[in-house]
């Protein structure tokens, strides 16, 4: 084995973050933000150096064995949880997969030969995710450090160490850049079983009850492992081949099946969508980076993965298309019903990911680019707002949306960078958007799955604008409040902010210059793409999305012009309260600035007794219940998970 | 893309982009007049509107705050950009989105003040564009079905009016468009009526050249509402102004026949009966 530039770097992707890991369990405090800020660094870094060189491969001498010692130790390991936890229902599934891995061992020793292919490998879709992780995790790792110092501060005395927390933090970036350049299933089995074991420890973080959801977590990932394992065992034993790459030569589709089966179990995708929510206990930037740089984006990029391979099997392509529109749409309508701005994140990201699965499904290029780029704006967005939002927590002591008027005057910079990060999610000219409508013309030949999509849109758009509305609540303030910020997290929300706000603007160029290329590779050669499909692809590169800029624009410079600048004092009014306004007209008394925040509007009524009132905003509590919802969307998707198994021939 | 665009084409957008306030005025005129007759009233003159848009921006420029303005000023803007982007020939989905972006600037700055009926209207009017926007998203799809194209351009290359192979999507548009003009009984998020239970909704903080300027994108709306019905005869003009007509006439006698209905009723209204009809109207194309 030679060193070359391109090994070094993969060493460094992988170990790296795991190696940093240990010197900050181990380091005093001062020392630990030192490492994490050094390998944060030194792992964007060698991320970006790793896209710009051309794609690659790479054998490890001896992996087989390496990677099967690893895998067993890390399955042993859960399994060890598992007793000590007392879950028996774990312990048995772990049980399982040791005994898949154990026969693959045995296989292997009696003779069974496999087709080797290079361990790990890079391509365009494996930089992409390199991207998203050594760049937006490193990120919140460093808004972590300012974060824990003040969560350590008022954790639970049941709460691990910090060192032990930035361990698993910092290793998981490294062991989810092992995941995405994996081609060796070994590897990737490796690398996922770890995935999962990081993300257990972080969300158990702070003990007591969190364990608990950390338990279920690890339950329906085990779960996911176990297909995944079996899967692994199938395509060894039947197709004689232990890589992505011979899996899409083989077009094995048991496999697929439950390789994509572990993987909407990581994506949380309905009908195992509970572990994410229950996730929303750990700390901040542990949701954050599960939702934006790491854990849920390893299922979507396993899909995104496997399903180009297999339009030979229209109908499984079509189920896992169900299954991606129902999330979407069941998702978002959850997030409709949701005041607790953690869980309307949480639903938001699993409608996302549910959408990206239903791209992949449909297998055209314009939805495979689709696909692409909600993965790409979903991250720095997401990422973006579960900052935001645990800053907002720390502050004022809640996360209930209603809470949250009144914010934009007393934490502006946190509050702009929400709004940026949250009007990214939804209008244009920002990439989310753009990639909503890549899908819905992408899906226009399937109208079931059009009205799941145009359903999830509409629903989208509403909760949304909710949150928007009551964040930017506010009254006048001649001058805004100034917001002191920890450095650690100031720098992060401005970089993701920034990146939010660059990437927007570059939708459309990023799309042509980027994405459209992959696409174009993946789909190079495949005979089954009309012409029709692909002059609808290269329409869509040809939207003239300067126009949208130009508009925001015009808006902004006349409102600068005619209204910013000239804007007076003496021209403010008090809003109507159809009696008279208990607040002073005189905007600058404290009184005044005090009531900033409170949940009422005071009014004088009969007699000049003052009264309060308070409207809320809309959450359809009265017509829809999150439990029952949830019952029947599970049931639904559990259905549809079987007919999946079915229509792989496997039931 | 814009360096294709030809001098024909410039001119198309500067004088649809001039005209259409002045039409959808027209309309609003047109609106309030044949409204007084219906009621026995002798009602105002048809240029009202200017009247009142001139009055507005001689008034005192009055806010609740800064941030509040920009939303008006968004929204009138991609109003505006609906009509070029119609104009130019452009992608409907595309022209679909600035539309709604345009919308929830609206809600957007109702939201913004703590006033408790602007926020009310405010998540009114997204509950009305929860009730809306499928079905303008299915006659899209049916546009898409016929000819292979999202380009609103493709609608001049059908040979028949859109009107024979879309007319459950018709109706259910006029259901649409009679919630986008705030007519009763959809009218729940502002009324051109003052006696309301939440006043003037989802604009009653806005004053003088401001709401002015909320009034000017309403008139753009008006219009690019009434070019789209038009389009469903688009073979033939002259048909299309009598569908539209037709249309406007409907739409008062609905206006006036019912006052207004609750929310949930619009939402449960239009994700049954219109809803229903457009995707059998869109299950017929895609069977054809």
């Amino acid at each position: 084995m030679e060193i070359t530039s391109f090994n070094l770097l993969l060493a460094v992707l992988i170990i790296a973050p795991v190696v940093f890991g240990v010197v900050a369990y181990l380091s005093p405090d001062k020392l630990r933000s030192m490492s994490i800020i050094l390998c944060s660094v030194i792992v964007a870094a060698a991320g970006i150096m790793i896209t710009i060189k051309p794609n690659n491969t790479f054998e490890l001498p001896g992996s087989e064995m390496i990677a099967t010692i690893l895998e067993v130790a890390i399955v042993g390991i859960i399994l060890y949880i598992a007793m000590t936890i007392k879950n028996w229902l774990i312990l048995l599934m772990s049980l399982a997969q040791l005994g898949m891995i154990v026969a693959e061992i045995i296989l292997a020793q009696t003779g069974h030969t496999v087709t080797h292919s290079y361990d790990f490998a890079t391509d365009p879709l494996t930089k992409i995710l390199i991207l998203i992780t050594s760049i937006v995790g490193p990120i919140i790792a460093i808004y972590a450090i300012g974060y824990m110092k003040s969560h350590q501060e008022h954790a639970p005395p049941t709460a691990a160490s910090l060192g032990q927390f930035f361990f698993f933090f910092i290793a998981f970036l490294g062991f989810m850049n092992g995941l995405v350049m994996a081609n060796n299933l070994k590897w990737f089995s490796f690398f996922w079983e770890a995935t999962t074991l990081c993300s257990y420890m972080l969300i158990g973080q702070d003990g007591g009850e969190s364990r608990k959801n950390a338990e279920r977590a690890l339950l329906i990932n085990t779960f996911g492992g176990l297909a995944m394992v079996a899967g692994v065992l199938w395509l060894t034993v039947e197709n004689k081949t232990e890589s992505f790459e011979g899996l899409l030569a083989a077009k094995a589709v048991i496999p697929m099946v439950l390789l994509c089966v572990a993987a909407f179990t990581k994506s949380a995708l309905l009908p195992f969508q509970s572990w994410l929510l229950g996730a929303m206990i750990a700390p901040t930037p542990v949701s954050a980076l599960l939702h934006s740089a790491t854990m849920v984006k390893a299922g979507s990029y396993l899909v995104l993965r496997v399903t180009p391979g297999f339009h030979d099997s229209p109908k499984v392509m079509m189920v896992i298309t169900i299954i991606g529109a129902l999330t979407f749409a069941g998702a978002a309508l959850l997030a409709v019903t949701q005041s607790n701005a953690k869980r309307v994140l949480a639903y938001s990201t699993i409608s996302n990911l549910g959408l990206v699965v239903a791209c992949a499904g449909i297998g055209t290029p314009l939805a495979y680019a689709a696909a692409l780029a909600i993965i790409c704006f979903h991250a720095i967005s997401k990422g973006l707002l579960f900052l935001c939002v645990g800053r907002i927590e720390q502050k004022i002591g809640s996360r209930d949306i209603e809470d949250m008027g009144g914010i934009l005057y007393r934490m502006p910079v946190t509050t702009s960078v929400a709004l940026i990060g949250m009007m990214s999610m939804l209008l244009p000219p920002f990439g989310m958007l753009l990639s909503k409508w890549m899908a819905i013309e992408s899906t226009i030949r399937s109208p079931l799955i059009l009205v799941f999509i145009i359903l999830g849109s509409a629903l989208t758009v509403f909760f949304w604008s909710k949150w928007i509305g009551r964040i930017q609540t506010s009254s006048y303030h001649p001058k805004f409040n100034k917001e002191s910020i920890d450095p650690a997290m100031g720098f992060s929300l401005i970089t993701l902010a920034l990146g939010v706000l660059l990437t927007g603007l570059g939708s459309m160029w990023i799309f042509k210059e980027f994405l459209a290329p992959i696409t174009k590779e993946v789909f190079a050669g495949r005979t089954d793409i009309s012409e029709e499909l692909w002059s609808v692809f290269n329409a869509a590169g040809n939207f003239a999305a300067v126009t949208l800029f130009v508009a925001v624009g015009i808006a902004f410079l006349a409102y600068w012009l005619l209204v910013w600048r000239r804007f007076k004092e003496t021209d403010v009014r008090l809003p109507f309260l159809c009696g008279e306004n208990a607040e002073s007209t005189v905007y600058t008394t404290s009184a005044f600035h005090n009531s900033e925040g409170i949940r009422s509007y005071a009014f004088r009524s009969m007699g000049d007794k003052i009264e309060n009132s308070w409207s809320s905003t809309t959450y359809l509590k009265n017509f829809i219940s999150e439990k029952k919802v949830t019952i029947w969307l599970n049931l639904i998707a559990w259905v549809i998970i079987i007919i999946l198994l079915g229509e792989a021939h496997l039931l | 893309m814009i360096e294709k665009i030809n001098i024909t084409q410039w001119i198309i957008i500067a004088v649809s982009l001039v005209a259409a306030p002045f039409i959808g005025a027209l309309i609003a005129g047109l609106d309030r007049k044949v409204t007084a007759r219906m009621q026995g009233r002798k009602g105002p003159p048809v240029i009202q509107p200017f009247y009142d848009i001139i009055k507005l921006f001689s008034k005192q420029p009055v806010a609740l705050h800064k941030l509040q303005i920009l939303y008006a000023f968004l929204h009138l803007v991609f109003m505006m950009l609906v009509v070029v982007f119609l104009a130019m020939g452009q992608d409907l989905l595309m022209i679909l989105f600035a539309h709604a972006f345009s919308t929830i600037c609206l809600v957007l700055g109702g939201m913004s003040v703590r006033s408790p009926y602007s926020r009310i209207g405010s998540l009114r009017k997204i509950m009305q564009m929860l009730a809306y926007e499928p079905i303008l998203i299915l006659i899209i799809v049916a546009i898409y079905l016929q000819t292979d194209s999202f380009l609103a351009g493709s609608v001049m290359s059908m040979s028949k009016p859109m009107l024979w192979s879309m007319p459950l999507l018709f109706l259910s548009f006029l259901c649409a468009v009679a919630i986008k003009l705030n007519k009763s009984p959809f009218d729940v998020s502002t009324s051109h009526h003052a006696h309301q239970e939440i006043v003037k909704g989802i604009t009653i903080e806005y004053a003088g050249p401001y709401l002015g300027i909320i009034e000017i994108a309403h008139f753009y709306e008006t219009a690019i509402l009434f070019f789209i019905i038009m389009m469903f005869w688009q073979t033939n003009l002259y048909i299309g102004f009598g569908l539209e007509t037709l249309a406007f006439l409907a739409i008062l006698i609905l206006d006036n026949t019912f006052s207004r209905l609750t929310t949930t009723w619009m939402l449960k209204y239009m994700w049954s009966i219109p809803l229903f009809l457009s995707i059998a109207n869109i299950i017929w194309l895609w069977s054809k």
